[in-house]
């Protein structure tokens, strides 16, 4: 048992660290100035925030409509009876924008997204273009990881952002309807729970979700050899991996700040 | 001539699929035409994958253009890989990216200072002479075997390699197409100094132009020399690898 739990710390130290170096990598190239390989870079990194951001808007949308819808429902009816009708304000903030804005974008990320790079660059991997870049002299970190990091951490951190204003804006709208809270009280009260570090902390959320869906779907695409039979397999882990690590930092960061 | 370009100097290595280890000590000067034939699982792959950097041997050294590749710099040395051009037996066109771009691709990452105008020109050139122009804009999976592999070599080319590896080029080549091939190659080692190296499953006139065949079996160099010397000394199984 206690051979059991040393194997599995030390596999999942050694995986923590192959993590830290595919990030500290992808951070140098994209700080390192050199003219190498810029425009084509630059073009990978427009496509990967099209994919990734632009082309998750209308699903992001329908999601965090409902999501607000559903939340202020609950939280409309149930709130009263406590005596507590004037705090529908609060959970908005404090379910959406603090947590589930968040946890549910950089899920939505990773079922479009991350899958689709670890798909890619396993079946790069299979059919000999990651090793014909590497011939080429072509960095795989610079031109492969990098922008689909830096792709990521971006579309994750504004489609967070985007996911909770349209939360709250699904929320106001079964506040109005069903309801019948003014705009005026509705925004008074989202705006009177919300502080700057519930914005910040989101921001930081999706900052770090990003690089780490990024980097664990990088690491495992990349991680197939031989067979493409191993490019579901390391997808499905790839998907797994990244919601498990997204969960640990949402505790990392929300813990010391809120408790 | 006398330079050498390649050296694998008492390098011994394990081949995967077989039990054999691949022994070798083999060195190809600049400029020379060395083609390695033999049957399937004798080394051939081995010896192009040794020479690109893609494995470390066991025991012995490899030198590639005066660049010794070990573990250490087996990470990323750019400035020896640009002067090599290398076809494995997966050629490895980007699947996402028409013929031309992927031929483009060596131009536009290592040649940002050349205008779009003189790198397409560039690509052009070298579509028109290996006869890929009228399936310039499809992509990999819209070609045949033979198409990739040219495409390939294409690709491999366009930085103007000192050195060019080419793991079994006229896989799934016409016949046609495989003077085509030929007389590309001629003509690029006519332009300058160029050395090749060619990995070949079984006699093609691709490498009569060979100034060396290099014979292996299960990893070992059975005969080594020009073609005529070569037929003379090859043991009789091997015989139908160089007629």
């Amino acid at each position: 048992m206690i051979e059991w739990v040393g194997r599995k710390t030390i596999a999942g130290a050694t995986y923590l660290a192959a993590l830290a170096t595919l990030f500290s990598q992808a951070v140098l190239d994209l700080v390192l100035p050199t003219q190498q390989g810029r425009r084509e870079t630059l073009r990978v990194l427009v496509r990967q925030i099209l994919f990734t951001g632009v082309d998750a808007l209308p699903v992001t949308s329908v999601i965090a409509l409902l999501l607000g819808i559903i939340i202020v429902t609950q939280a409309g009816t149930q709130l009263p009876r406590l005596g507590a009708g004037g705090l529908v304000g609060s959970i908005i903030v404090v379910t959406v924008i603090r947590e589930l804005g968040p946890l549910i974008t950089a899920f939505i990320v990773v079922g479009r997204s991350g899958t689709a790079i670890a798909t890619e660059l396993g079946t790069m991997s299979v059919t000999g273009e990651v090793v014909a870049l590497r011939l080429m002299g072509i960095s795989i970190s610079r031109f492969v990881i990098m922008p689909r990091m830096v792709g990521m951490v971006l579309s994750m951190l504004c489609l967070t952002l985007y996911f909770d204003v349209v939360a709250v804006l699904g929320g106001y709208l079964i506040a109005d309807a069903q309801l019948t809270i003014p705009f005026y009280a509705f925004v008074e009260s989202v705006t009177k729970a919300l502080s700057t570090t519930d914005v910040l902390m989101t921001a930081v959320k999706g900052l770090c979700f990003g690089s780490a869906v990024a980097a664990v779907c990088c690491h495992h695409g990349l991680a197939v050899r031989s067979s493409f039979t191993e490019v579901p397999q390391q997808t499905t882990r790839a998907m797994i991996n990244s919601f498990v690590l997204c969960l640990l930092i949402d505790v990392v960061v929300t813990v010391p700040l809120y408790l | 001539m006398s330079e050498a370009a390649l050296v694998l100097e008492q390098v011994r290595t394990p081949m995967s699929g077989s039990s054999h280890h691949l022994e070798v000590d083999l060195c190809i000067a600049s400029g020379e035409f060395v083609a390695l034939v033999g049957p399937s699982r004798s080394g051939k792959s081995l010896i192009i994958a040794l020479a690109a950097g893609l494995v470390s041997p066991e025991a012995g050294r490899v030198v590639l253009l005066g660049h010794e590749w070990s573990e250490a710099s087996a990470s990323e040395p750019s400035h020896v890989r640009l002067r090599v051009g290398t076809v494995l037996e997966q050629p490895g066109l980007l699947s996402n990216m028409t013929l031309f771009n992927n031929v483009l691709l060596p131009l536009r990452y290592h040649r940002g200072a050349m205008s779009d105008r003189s790198r397409e020109h560039a690509v052009m050139a070298q579509l028109e002479r290996l006869g890929l122009m009228p399936v310039r804009d499809r992509f990999p999976a819209e070609l045949n075997h033979g198409e990739v592999r040219r495409g390939a070599i294409a690709r491999a080319c366009m930085l103007d390699p000192e050195v060019l590896l080419l793991d079994d080029p006229v896989a799934g080549v016409d016949a046609e197409m495989l003077l085509v091939l030929r007389a590309y190659v001629e003509e690029r080692r006519a332009d300058h100094p160029l050395t090749v190296v060619v990995a070949m499953r079984a006699w093609s006139p691709f490498i009569e132009g060979a100034d060396r065949l290099v014979v292996l079996r299960d990893g070992r160099v059975e005969a080594d020399g020009p073609r005529d010397a070569v037929a003379e000394v090859v043991p009789a199984a091997l015989r139908r690898y160089v007629e």
